[in-house]
Order: structure tokens, then sequence, then C-alpha cells
């Protein structure tokens, strides 16, 4: 129980061996220092994983969690988390989706479900007003996700004698045949990273569905109404959340990212792709862009809706247009929509995906392993990525993912991964900041984990992408509000208001020049908030979430204590993560990427990596290994 | 000659994706930049303001609206952008 709104006041345990569940202890002390969603799942992944775990034992867990704000009506409020030890990376690992399962989720009467064990038959489990009933899935074996979803939504309408209302998650074929990147679906939406799908697989979990007619209380009606019509206002008429992200997705980057040389190419070789208006986000709205969709109760609506095969589906997003177009020097923007939609209907990450696909082809060219696929190839991807989802042929290998590949061949140096992570589109090499939030993001190379600096060098702000200066507080700043932010249960791109539109709007004027001028030697003054962020004893207009919070809660948070619950979601994963033997020597980078100048005649354009981690480690207050102590955890109140 | 394009809402907007112009610097192609895009869409709200508060990028590299122009150069307008 609790005594906040917004909140169900359950958590439960649903062990798949013994097909029972218990409560969970999850306390109102608990919710104010993690809030929910991820955080969350950390400390629960931090109270039970002892280090000894595997990814695909039973004993591994799964943490579903939402936040508070999870289907109360908040802005961009519909996303969920799932967290578990990762089969690509081996250290935890967090994946966050904007699919409906964390509102019904909450409507069944839970905050979170953590499972654990595993099935002996592939089984699909029915969550109905809190209940739980188990289902065999041999019939669902080896269906699509698209298919997989269907085909429950029909079973409960004929077992309930009405079109039931609910929410899902599933796996594809990648997830049951344990594909190291295999993601977990929940409607068109994916959470795609770290493979959450093969741990399901691993646990003989095809699917979860979530039902009932809880619904989340709001502690201030009025407030929260008077508060979320400002917001989405203030959301609709600025220039990214309003115009840009409406009328063109993550793909209007495309044309951004290769005008700064950010645009990864030819696996990461180059940060420019001669042919990027085959494939950029302008051409797709103009030529493929059918209509604009959104989660539940977003204003923004960045989904692209496409034609493939005959019908509208989820268009790509940046990554998938970047990493299947250029790097692997594709310029066939309606293909690209097909491997999109066959990825996510097998179950499998688009980046990994792409990624280790990337590596094999320049494998392929420097004859380290001959598989047969070479840049620029089209015709038999559809296959095999129909064989890795299988695990057949050569799909068996890439299944693997980068890193163990080129382990097992060579080739490490131009393996685009972190901890075993494919990294996202962005060429770090101009934009360093960018390339210290790869290598020291808990999960691995991921964009949004490590901080999302290239917001500020190019992409919104444009600061000397070059320059290490300032890079590593502005990093920890950024990685610990968007920790806060996601815990919450919104989506990220809500913060893109965080940056006044007037700002935004004018590039060449004199007050975003000064800006761009005065950040890099912001570094002390955003290390003193870092290290006491509970200066920030107030709340302003551009940062709503701890104002959104207080409304839906009534739990009261500054500013500073709202960052503060976002570094120590950071630190409690990173310290779980330390169990599994991660420290500064992990937070790493391809040589491609450290050594070798992306332009050869200009010896800056690559990631001064070693010199940057030092600088964040200081500012994190961790120790030269790269960890949080004792001291530190226990500051924090993780301990 | 120099070929101008056009990227992000500022093309969706104006429905005006390249076409070529005669200047010697960026700065100089605002006006035949909004000629193009009143001719294409007369109602269009995209003013000189607009265009001035665009990146820039020449033959592929950002610059400045300062910058000189010579013959056969390739011009990207595009409004600021953010987000992935």
């Amino acid at each position: 129980m609790t005594n906040y709104c917004g909140y169900m006041g359950k958590v439960l345990v649903l062990d798949l061996t013994t097909k029972k569940t218990e409560n969970y202890i999850w306390t109102d002390l608990d919710r104010e220092k993690y809030i929910g969603g991820k955080a969350m799942a950390s400390k629960i992944l931090y109270d039970n994983l002892t280090g000894s775990e595997t990814p695909f034992g039973p004993e591994n867990l799964i943490v579903i969690a939402t936040g508070p704000l999870t289907g109360t009506g908040a802005p961009s409020s519909n996303r969920f988390d799932i967290s578990s030890l990762s089969p690509l990376t081996g250290i935890t690992s967090s994946s966050n989706c904007g699919g409906n399962f964390g509102h019904y989720l909450k409507k069944a009467g839970l905050d979170a479900l953590i499972i654990r064990g595993a099935c002996e038959e592939l089984n699909w489990v029915e969550i109905d007003n809190g209940e739980f009933v188990f289902h065999d899935a041999a019939d669902l074996q080896d269906l699509k996700c698209g298919e997989t979803q269907d085909t429950l939504q029909k079973k409960l309408n004929e077992a309930h004698g009405r079109q039931i209302r609910c929410g899902m998650v599933c796996i594809g074929p990648a997830g049951e045949n344990l594909v190291r990147y295999a993601s977990v679906i929940s409607g068109e939406r994916a959470a795609g990273r770290a493979g959450m799908g093969a741990v399901f697989g691993s646990k003989k979990l095809k699917a979860i569905t979530a039902a009932g007619d809880a619904v989340p209380t709001v502690f201030d009606k009025e407030g929260a109404a008077e508060h979320r019509k400002k917001w989405v206002n203030y959301i609709r008429s600025h220039p990214l959340t309003g115009d840009q992200l409406p009328k063109l997705g993550t793909a209007g980057l495309v044309s951004s990212m290769q005008v700064h040389g950010l645009l990864s190419t030819r696996n990461y070789a180059k940060g420019q792709f001669e042919e990027f208006e085959k494939v950029n986000g302008e051409t797709l709205a103009e030529e493929l862009n059918v209509a604009n969709n959104g989660c539940l109760s977003c204003p923004i609506r960045c989904t692209r809706r496409v034609p493939v095969e005959g019908k509208t589906v989820k268009g790509p997003e940046l990554e998938t247009l970047g990493l299947l177009g250029g790097n692997i020097e594709n310029a066939d923007l309606e293909q690209i929509c097909r491997w999109n939609y066959e990825l996510d209907e097998l179950g499998m990450d688009t980046i990994s995906a792409a990624g280790t696909l990337a590596w094999a082809m320049e494998a392929n060219e420097k004859g380290i392993w001959k598989s047969g696929l070479a840049f620029g190839e089209r015709e038999k991807l559809s296959q095999v990525f129909d064989d890795i989802a299988h695990r057949r042929g050569i799909g068996a290998e890439l299944a693997e993912g980068s890193r163990r590949l080129s382990k097992k061949y060579g080739g490490q140096d131009f393996a685009i991964q972190s901890k075993g992570m494919e990294l996202a589109a962005y060429e770090p090499r101009r934009a360093v900041g960018q390339g210290l939030g790869y290598a020291v993001a808990n999960r691995g190379g991921c964009h949004l984990n490590g901080g999302y600096l290239v917001v500020l060098e190019g992409l919104g702000l444009n600061i000397d992408g070059q320059t290490p200066r300032g890079k590593a507080d502005l990093c920890m700043v950024m990685q610990d509000l968007m920790e806060a932010i996601s815990c919450g249960g919104q989506c990220l791109f809500t913060s893109y208001g965080v940056v006044p539109g007037f700002m935004i709007r004018n590039p060449n004027g004199l007050l975003q020049r000064a800006v761009n001028a005065v950040v890099p030697f912001a570094g002390p003054a955003v290390r003193v908030y870092n290290k006491i962020p509970e200066v920030a004893c107030f709340n302003i207009p551009l940062i709503p979430y701890p104002t959104e919070l207080y409304y839906t809660t009534g739990m009261k948070m500054t500013l500073g204590q709202f960052t503060r619950a976002g570094e120590r979601s950071y630190n409690v994963e990173r310290a779980v993560n330390a169990r599994f033997g991660v420290s500064a020597a992990n937070d790493k980078l391809p040589k491609r990427l450290t050594d070798a100048p992306q332009d050869p005649n200009n010896p800056k354009t690559k990631v001064p990596l070693e010199q940057m981690k030092k600088t964040y480690y200081r500012a994190r207050g961790w120790g030269k290994n790269g960890l949080p102590g004792e001291k530190k955890l226990r500051r924090l109140g993780i301990r | 000659m120099v070929t101008v394009k056009l990227f992000g809402t500022l093309r969706l907007d104006s429905g005006v994706r390249e076409f070529t112009a005669e200047a010697d610097s960026v700065r100089a192609l605002y006006p035949q930049v909004l000629a193009e895009i009143r001719a294409r869409k007369p109602d269009s709200a995209v003013t000189e303001k607009t265009l001035r508060a665009c990146l820039v990028a020449v033959n592929g590299q950002q610059t400045t609206p300062r910058a000189r122009l010579k013959n056969g150069d390739v011009v990207y307008l595009f409004p600021a952008v953010a987000g992935g």
C-alpha cells in the first residue's frame, strides 16, 4: 500500500517455476528515493542479484516497472521499463517502451511485476485485475509479434465473451531462439535494446497480457489539469516538440547529422553518407509517411506510419535509418521501412541487428569472417534477418552480436559496441561528449543512457563538438535528469522543452552563439550543481517534472531532489553492475572511434576518452576504478 | 550558379526541395529563396527572418550565413533540429 497517489501500491513477484505470486515490499520511502520505472527496477535488481546469476538462468529476474505518472494522463506518460540481466552485455540493463502495457499493468493493479524462475514449456500469462492465469503457448510458437498479439486478443475476447481492452508484451521468433538482442514488443512499440526478449525466451514466456478496472488516483486533480494544460500548450508551441517531431519524426535528424559529420556511415568509418537525401526524414515524410501516430497521452506524435506489403505499419526511427542506411551503404528507403517492420515482427532490436550486420560486412571485406555479406547488399538481408531470428546458417553467429563475433574472429577495433551493446547511429568523433556517454553508459553503447550530449553538440545547440572541455560534468547532469524523467514514466522527448524555443529557433542569433561559446566553460558551475543539486531548492517552469509529480502523487520534490533521484538511479545501476565485473576498464569504445581521426587531416576528430573519463569519475564522486564507493552509496541512501 | 537545397520543416512547409540561383554569398541568396518559396506557395509564412535563422552548410560543411559562394557550390538551408 502507499499514501501517495499515482501509484497502485502493489509490486508482485511472479515465480514461473511454481506459478505462484507473492507481494514484494516496496515502501513509500523507496518511492521517494527511486520514484519508479527504471530506478525502481535497478534497486530491485540490486537487492536481489548477487553477481553469480547468468542471463539465461532461471535465477535471473525480469522487472517490468511503471512510473507514478504512467497511465495518469500526464503528457507523454505511457512509458514502462523492462530490466534484467542482459544476454547481450552480461550486466544488468533496461529497455524503455512506449507501448500500452504499462498503462494496463496499472489498470490490473500493479506498479511493477518481478518475474523469476522459468516455465517448463512455452506459456503466456494473463493478468486480470491482479489475478494470474497461465496458458499453454504451443500454438503461438514461432509466431511473429503482430500475429501473436492478434491471436491473444482473439483468445481473450473469446474466453471472456466480450472485447477485452488490454495491454500486451510479447516476443517473436528471435526471443524464443535466444537471439542476444531480441526485443519485447508491445503493440507496435519495442523495448528494443539489451535482449530483454531473449530473457523472456529463456524463461519460455511468450507473452503477458494485462487488463483490469483499477485507475490510478491523482493527488490534486484541478492542479494537475491546469498544469498539464499549460505543459501541453508549451509542448505544442515549441519548435522541436510542436513542429519538427510531429512533421518529421526522429528521422528529421538525418540531414543535420550529415552536415555535422555525425551520421554513421560504412560501419562508422565515416560520418557522412553521400546518398543521405534518399534516406532522410524529409524524403520519408514526402514519399512514404501516410500518417503520424503517437503513444497514449502524447501530444507530440512523432511516430511515422508507412506502407509495407499493403499494410500501414510503424516507420523507422532515426537510428534505424542511419544504421540500415549509410552504415551499410544502402540508399533504398522503402527497403529500410520493410526491414524495420520485419525486425519488429521477428522481435529483434534494429540497432544491434544493423550494427552487427555492418561489422560482418566489414569483416567479410577484410577477409576476417567470410559471411558473404557486403556493403550495399540489399537482396539477401530479409532472409538474413529471418535466419538470425531462427539461428540458421550465418544467422546463428550473427545472433551473438558484434562483440562476441569480433572476439571469435578478430576485428574488435571496428566492432562498434560498448560493453557489448552496439552504438546508435550518432558517430561520436564529431561529438566527443556523446562518445564519453556511449562509453560510460551503464547499459552499454546507448545514446540516451549516455546522456545524449549530441543534442548540445550540434543537434539543438551547437557547442564545440571536438572539445572535451565541460563534457564530463554536462554528461553527468544530463544523465541524471534523464534518469529521473524516465523514472516518472514520461517520454524523454518532453525534455526538449528544457531549451527555450526562442533559443532553438535562431541558431545564428547572438543568444545561441553566446550560449554555445560559454557552455563548455560552464563545467565548474555544473560540477557544483552535480555535487549539491539541493542548491536548487525550487522548481522552474522549464523543468516541470517535479511539479507534475507533486500534483499527481502528492510527493513534494524540488528540482535538486529530482536531480538527486536521477543520480541515485544511475549509481544503483552502476553498483549492481559492479557485482557483474563492470569497472573503468569496461567504459571503452572501439579503437576506430578513439584512435583513428574521422578526418585524417584533423587529429582532433576522435574521442579523447581517457581524458574525459577521469573527469567524469571525479564529477560522479567515483573512484579511479569507475565505481561508487561505500561512502557514496551510503550518502545517496542506497545502502 | 549555385544549387540551393532546403531541409527539415522549411522544405515540408514550403514545398521547395531544390533550385538553382545566382549569388556570391549565402546572405544574397535569401531573397531568391523567398521568391522561389512564394512562387510555389504564395501564402507561405516563411520570411527572410526565417531564412536568416536557418543553419547553413556549403558543400556539406556547416558554415555561417556570411560564407562566400562560388560557381557550382551546393548550399543547404535547414531550421534547427534536435532529438532522437
